[in-house]
């Protein structure tokens, strides 16, 4: 596909790329749903992969439809998705798959998702995972703590551009949330899949994880 | 529409509380209903005898509920709750004397009519509803051009406006609101579909969309064309009503105006929306369907989720640290802790000797004046010399106060300040007095 761009010249001076740049070093998705935005990058394609892998990073793009910045090395720096938004973000996907959400437009409610979240997981289960330090719970200020995390996970993937959200307190469910189901999506087994992400690094195993998740907590 | 006054609001729902108005209308009930209604319009009936209406519900009940025990008794029962909610009324007002004639409500009447005209919908054809409304403007236009007399632009131009045109509006909305329901059908259809036959639901998915799409189609040609062709006729209409200075004729435009905008604004929010919902669900058929034709990813996904706590992953992304902006340099300011005094607040009484102050003030002032000082300031600096420093500022006044008593004291229209002990300074006031300090 030939690009309009000529040169990487031409992309960094069109008007769209400081928000689309910030956007994607932010580590949000782009997709169809962006409309100009997403055009933009789809034709800047080929100059911007030069340019993001001179500082350590791959601009993927997938055929659901969205662009984002995977990180190679430390350069532009890197996070990991927290136990909340990935358990919240596997929920969101598994509720883009489902036929019933078509009939709204790909929106759901809340209160669907932690329906479908507890029920999925199981409430005690969910509550351990959220509350990773809590020996001992009271269950109603464990259900408040869920409801909490699971608002602040919500949160996080609107800024990364999992979902969005619409009116009446609805989410769009946006076609990243794809990434979710990456390691199930393949003809090779999960197992299989899970390595072949981890050595590209789009994802990480649970024990990496944990340092990172305590680097966070001193951070914040 | 009827000329009553419609009550506000707030008194309406405060009449429907007190009175605890409710509807409890089951399957059956809705059916003995549409039966009576079409069997009084069929046979042009105003009210059914009672055993009639008996009959009649029996034979519903065998319709509704086949093999249900007592059909009579059901009837009975039927017969009492419609009668508990106003859906029926007794017409003969013999009591009980003998059986009644009931005749349906205006309510009931509504309630079924609801249904009936809501499956007539979607059989109405909007292009014809517009096309036949377009002609009638196009008569009112010619009459509006005729007429000469205000009896002939409301017979001939308000009054068909009102009316004619009136329901053949509301016949559009009729249809709107068909196919608003028409589409929400298809909507939860497609996902009835794909829930129970997933790969096999594609191309019946692929038809229902095109169907609606068709209707959507006809809704395109009336806002495009129908809309503006309807609107200009009505422009002319208006411009003419203007010019004759008929307020009826051109109330009647504008209302009918309103209603086309409404139409169109309708029109064009449903288009929206269904296109997103087509591009939608084109997708969901391409990138999942097709793409997963056992339906495997999802249960995949599934087992994913609930097994995660075990096997924990996550998903990585960039997360570029903000641009840093460096505060400019502060010194270290050393800010004294704060404390309280230690030890008892309370100091012991001790005995100290009676001191009369006034008195002693007095004195010095005497000794001042005595030695010839006649300037307040040489009195007071001569004084504040023998006080404690702390004591000056409120020393300064009473001092002055005395030399006012014991002298004749002066002072220029704008006095001149004068420095008297340390930063304190005071009005210079020249002093009049003998050696005794006599004034």
């Amino acid at each position: 596909m030939s690009s309009t761009f000529e040169r990487l010249e031409d992309v960094l001076l069109d008007d769209l790329f400081p928000d689309v740049d910030l956007d994607l070093r932010r580590g949000r998705h782009i997709g169809q749903d962006d409309g100009p935005v997403y055009d933009f990058l789809l034709d800047a394609q080929e100059h911007l992969e030069h340019l993001y892998r001179r500082f350590g990073a791959e601009l993927v793009q997938r055929t659901d439809g969205y662009f984002f910045l995977l990180p190679t090395n430390d350069r532009l720096g890197r996070r990991l998705l927290s136990a909340g938004e990935m358990l919240v973000g596997q929920t969101m996907a598994l509720l883009y798959l489902d036929p019933s959400t078509l009939q709204h437009n790909r929106t759901i409610t809340r209160e669907l998702l932690l329906q479908r979240l507890s029920s999925l997981v199981g409430t005690e289960v969910l509550i351990r995972t959220l509350n990773p330090r809590k020996r001992k719970y009271d269950e109603r200020v464990a259900a408040k703590t869920v409801r909490k995390e699971v608002d602040k996970a919500i949160r996080r993937l609107v800024d990364l551009g999992f979902t969005q959200p619409v009116e009446d307190d609805r989410l769009q469910l946006r076609p990243a949330l794809m990434r979710f189901a990456e390691t199930v999506r393949g003809a090779d087994g999960s197992t299989d899949a899970l390595e072949r992400l981890i050595a590209s690094g789009e994802i990480e195993d649970g024990e990496r994880h944990d340092e990172h998740e305590d680097d966070e907590e001193v951070e914040a | 529409m009827t000329s009553t006054s419609t009550p506000e609001a707030p008194t309406l729902i405060a009449s429907l509380s007190r009175d605890r108005v409710s509807l409890e209308l089951n399957t059956y009930d809705l059916c003995c209903l549409a039966g009576l209604y079409l069997r009084a319009d069929k046979q042009a009936l105003v009210c059914f005898a009672e055993e009639e209406l008996v009959d009649l519900f029996e034979q519903i009940c065998e319709v509704v509920e086949p093999g249900a025990e007592n059909p009579r008794k059901r009837a009975t029962h039927a017969i009492q709750r419609l009668r508990d909610q106003r859906m029926l009324h007794r017409v003969d007002g013999a009591g009980l004397t003998r059986a009644g004639d009931f005749g349906i409500s205006r309510l009931a009447a509504a309630v079924v009519e609801f249904y009936l005209t809501d499956e007539q919908l979607t059989r109405e054809s909007l292009a014809l509803l517009t096309r036949t409304l377009a002609s009638q403007l196009v008569d009112i236009r010619k009459a509006a051009e005729q007429a000469e007399t205000d009896d002939a632009w409301h017979d001939q131009v308000a009054s068909p406006l009102q009316v004619t045109v009136g329901d053949l509006v509301a016949g559009i909305e009729r249809r709107q609101r068909g196919l608003d329901a028409a589409q929400e059908e298809v909507q939860s259809r497609i996902t009835e579909l794909l829930q129970e036959d997933w790969f096999g639901a594609i191309a019946r998915s692929e038809d229902l969309l095109d169907q609606t799409t068709s209707t959507l189609n006809e809704l395109n040609q009336v806002l495009m064309s129908d809309v503006h062709q309807l609107t200009s006729l009505l422009q002319e209409i208006q411009s003419l009503a203007d010019t004759a200075e008929q307020e009826g004729s051109q109330d009647a435009t504008q209302r009918v105006q309103e209603n086309l905008d409404r139409i169109t604004s309708w029109g064009r929010a449903r288009q929206a929306t269904w296109s997103e919902f087509y591009q939608n669900v084109h997708r969901y058929l391409r990138d999942v369907v097709r793409l997963d034709p056992d339906r495997a990813l999802s249960q995949r996904l599934r087992d994913q989720i609930t097994g995660w706590s075990q096997q924990p992953f996550y998903l990585t992304t960039t997360a570029a640290p903000s641009i840093r902006r460096l505060r400019p340099v502060e010194h270290r300011v050393e800010r004294p802790p704060v404390t309280r005094p230690s030890g008892p607040r309370e100091s012991e009484p001790e005995d100290v000797d009676a001191e009369d102050r006034r008195r002693i003030l007095e004195a010095l002032v005497l000794e001042a004046l005595a030695a010839g000082e006649n300037k307040l300031s040489a009195v007071t600096a001569h004084v504040l010399a023998q006080l404690p420093a702390e004591r000056a500022f409120g020393t300064t006044g009473r001092i002055a106060a005395i030399v006012a008593d014991l002298t004749q004291p002066r002072a220029a229209r704008e006095p001149a300040w004068v420095r008297v002990a340390g930063q304190l300074e005071i009005e210079q006031w020249t002093l009049e007095h003998d050696r005794e300090g006599r004034g």
